[in-house]
């Protein structure tokens, strides 16, 4: 997959980069309004990933002027402002998702492979994993053809997790992907290990692997060691 | 009480004042006038015995009597007396008015033709009460004048005079800081009103300047923190990654826990001071019921997990004029603070009509002053992970729509209910 990354801070692009290298995407990025311009004229990309506040215009800007050439493209877009004008704005002008700073690149990566498969729409929307399937239209999962009957949380569960392999997950990370900022309100995350039983549970029983691994203190793991 | 109405009024008692001082002097006056009028027609009476004696003139007092002058007397005297004039006031019996009177006596020595003789004449002094009520009358009259001009003054003065006042006063009580615009001055021929105008306008100038700064602050700051929280939180995920003990690990997440709380601060500090700033004044229907309805579903499983139970007593269509984010971020904090602040297998209890929005919730009594609950950074609850806005946003939003908050503790339960119509209940 090849990603455009527009975003004027070297660190900031430097985590993104570095944590979706190791997915093995293609990573060109763009610094300023008139090199990520140039570069959405003259390329194709799979996703975008745009920073509003960029040196020289805006990324909104960016974002229209994409659309205009290349209206397929995935876009994310990246903005410190939880102004809600710019994420309306954003997603009016045709933004597939938008990410607040300060993200998680788990999250991030999450969402850059949910616009993708929504983009692609080329029979794609199946993830495979071993003998687990997840069918992102049907929101199904299926173990060697059978249906695992999971709950939406679980679902998006094992979707995090597919969309992270290798990638060691922290029970925080995980519960601020399936509930968001509400989980500032919970004093333990002991229910997230409480999902992931029931996932484990359900998914052994269909007769799948354990592909989720526990790390002592840490969080959890979904291994897998051939890639799919 | 209005400027022009004191005014007229300090102008008023300040006549009055004046008018005693005068219709006193005027009455001293007066008398000492009657009383010189009276003594100098008794001193030429006098004067014209003497010269109708020196006539020779024969006076007796039969004759006298007879002519109806009763309050002569001359008599003839035996010796020669040097010629003296003595005036007295004395009291001399009224007949018809059976009362002593005020008079004045007018008595003289006079020699003519080597034989003296004594003149007396005497007559009614005009009485002090007489004076007195005339000055009082006249004085009264002038005061009376006087009111209906200082208030026919006092109106052309309010009319015509204060006008450039009176819209400039206007135009301050319609100055909005949102619409950016100061209040230009208008010329007028009077200075103090130009100082006033020019005033206004320099005070305005630097309000609309400061407001813009500030708003670019709030928008600025969040921003600038938002990024090098990012780039933390990043680096620490790919720190993540490399092979950490558990003991290094929990470091990390440490980091990432604090990371996430100052990004939240730094969001709850940019949107409380957009909601200072005004910004959401654009008002809207809000279906309350509805909010609140849809948002316990979305909490359903925290309230699940956490082991709270929820009643909800919600009257149906409850509408409100407000901005949808102010009501949403209302409603989620006060939910939310329900939840954070409450106890083991714990309760909720919302009511909802359409004056007022009341939420209790079980907890341990709070420490502080309830008077500081609403303060920016007071935490009843120093155990909770809580950064100490969330009140002080929801009383920001109260304020600006005029809806009044109050909270109370008892038999264990936290109640804060919040009246819509305050003025009316």
């Amino acid at each position: 997959m090849k990603l455009l990354i527009i975003e004027d801070n070297e660190d900031l692009l430097q985590n993104i980069r570095t944590y979706l290298k190791r997915e093995g995407y293609i990573c060109e990025f763009a610094r300023d309004y008139r090199e990520a311009f140039d570069k959405v004229m003259s390329y194709t990309y799979d996703v975008v990933l745009i920073d509003i506040m960029i040196p020289g215009g805006s990324g909104l800007q960016v974002l229209r002027e994409l659309k205009s050439v290349n209206p397929q493209t995935g876009t994310i877009i990246i903005s410190a402002k939880n102004a809600l004008d710019d994420k309306v704005e954003g997603l009016e002008l045709g933004a597939d998702d938008y990410i607040t700073k300060p993200f998680q690149l788990p999250e991030l990566h999450a969402r850059i492979k949910a616009v993708n498969r929504r983009n692609q729409r080329d029979g794609r929307e199946i993830i495979n994993v071993n003998e687990i399937a997840i069918n992102t239209d049907t929101m199904e999962v299926t173990v060697n053809g059978t249906g695992v009957d999971l709950t939406p949380k679980e679902y998006d569960l094992i979707l995090y997790f597919a969309s992270n392999k290798n990638h060691v997950l922290s029970k925080q990370t995980i519960a601020e992907h399936l509930w968001g900022d509400y989980v500032d309100h919970l004093t333990n995350l002991d229910f997230v290990y409480q999902h992931i039983k029931n996932l484990r549970k359900k998914l052994e029983k269909a007769g799948a692997q354990n592909y989720i691994e526990s790390v002592y203190g840490i969080g959890y793991k979904f291994k897998v060691n051939n890639r799919a | 009480m209005k400027l022009i109405n004191k005014f007229i009024l300090i102008y008023l008692v300040v006549t009055v004042i004046v008018l005693g001082i005068a219709g006193y002097i005027s009455f001293f006056v007066i008398k000492g006038e009657l009383d010189n009028e009276l003594k100098w027609r008794f001193m030429d009476r006098i004067d014209r015995v003497t010269y109708l004696l020196d006539e020779g003139k024969n006076f007796k007092s039969k004759k006298l009597k007879g002519s109806g002058d009763r309050n002569l007397i001359i008599q003839q005297l035996p010796q020669k007396v040097a010629p003296e004039t003595v005036i007295k006031d004395t009291m001399v019996w009224h007949d018809r008015l059976q009362q002593m009177e005020p008079n004045l006596k007018v008595s003289a020595y006079r020699t003519v033709e080597d034989t003296s003789y004594f003149i007396s004449t005497y007559g009614a002094l005009v009485e002090t009460d007489d004076i007195t009520e005339a000055v009082v009358q006249i004085l009264l009259w002038i005061l009376g004048l006087q009111v209906i001009g200082a208030i026919g003054v006092g109106f052309i003065v309010s009319g015509r005079l204060f006008k450039p006042f009176r819209e400039t006063l206007a135009r301050i009580k319609r100055f909005n800081i949102q619409d950016k615009e100061p209040i230009l001055a208008r010329e007028t021929n009077v200075e103090e009103f130009n100082d006033l105008n020019r005033f206004v306008e320099e005070m305005t100038r630097k309000a609309v300047k400061d407001y813009k700064n500030l708003k670019e602050f709030a928008e600025n700051a969040s921003h600038e923190l938002q990024t090098p929280l990012s780039i933390t939180k990043g680096k620490l995920e790919l720190l993540t990654e490399t092979d950490l003990t558990p003991e290094q690990y929990q470091y990390v997440e440490a980091s990432q826990r604090s990371i996430k709380k100052l990004s939240r601060l730094s969001e709850s500090l940019a949107l409380l001071t957009k909601i200072e700033n005004h910004e959401f004044t654009n008002k809207d229907e809000v279906n309350v019921t509805n909010l609140i309805r849809e948002s316990t579903q979305a909490f359903e499983e925290f309230i699940k997990l956490n082991g709270l139970q929820v009643e909800t007593d919600l009257e149906e269509d409850v509408f409100l004029q407000i901005h949808p984010v102010l009501a949403d971020i209302m409603w989620t904090n006060l939910f939310q603070n329900a939840i954070k602040h409450n106890i083991e297998d714990g309760r909720i209890r919302i009511r909802l009509t359409k004056d007022s929005l009341e939420i209790s919730n079980t907890g341990k009594p709070l420490d502080m002053d309830t008077d500081l609950l609403f303060k920016r950074f007071k935490k009843a609850d120093h155990g909770v992970d809580s950064i100490g806005l969330g009140l002080s946003i929801i009383e920001q939003i109260v304020d600006q729509n005029n809806y009044a908050i109050s909270y109370d503790y008892e038999d264990g339960w936290h109640t804060i209910n919040v009246k819509f119509h305050p003025e009316s209940v």
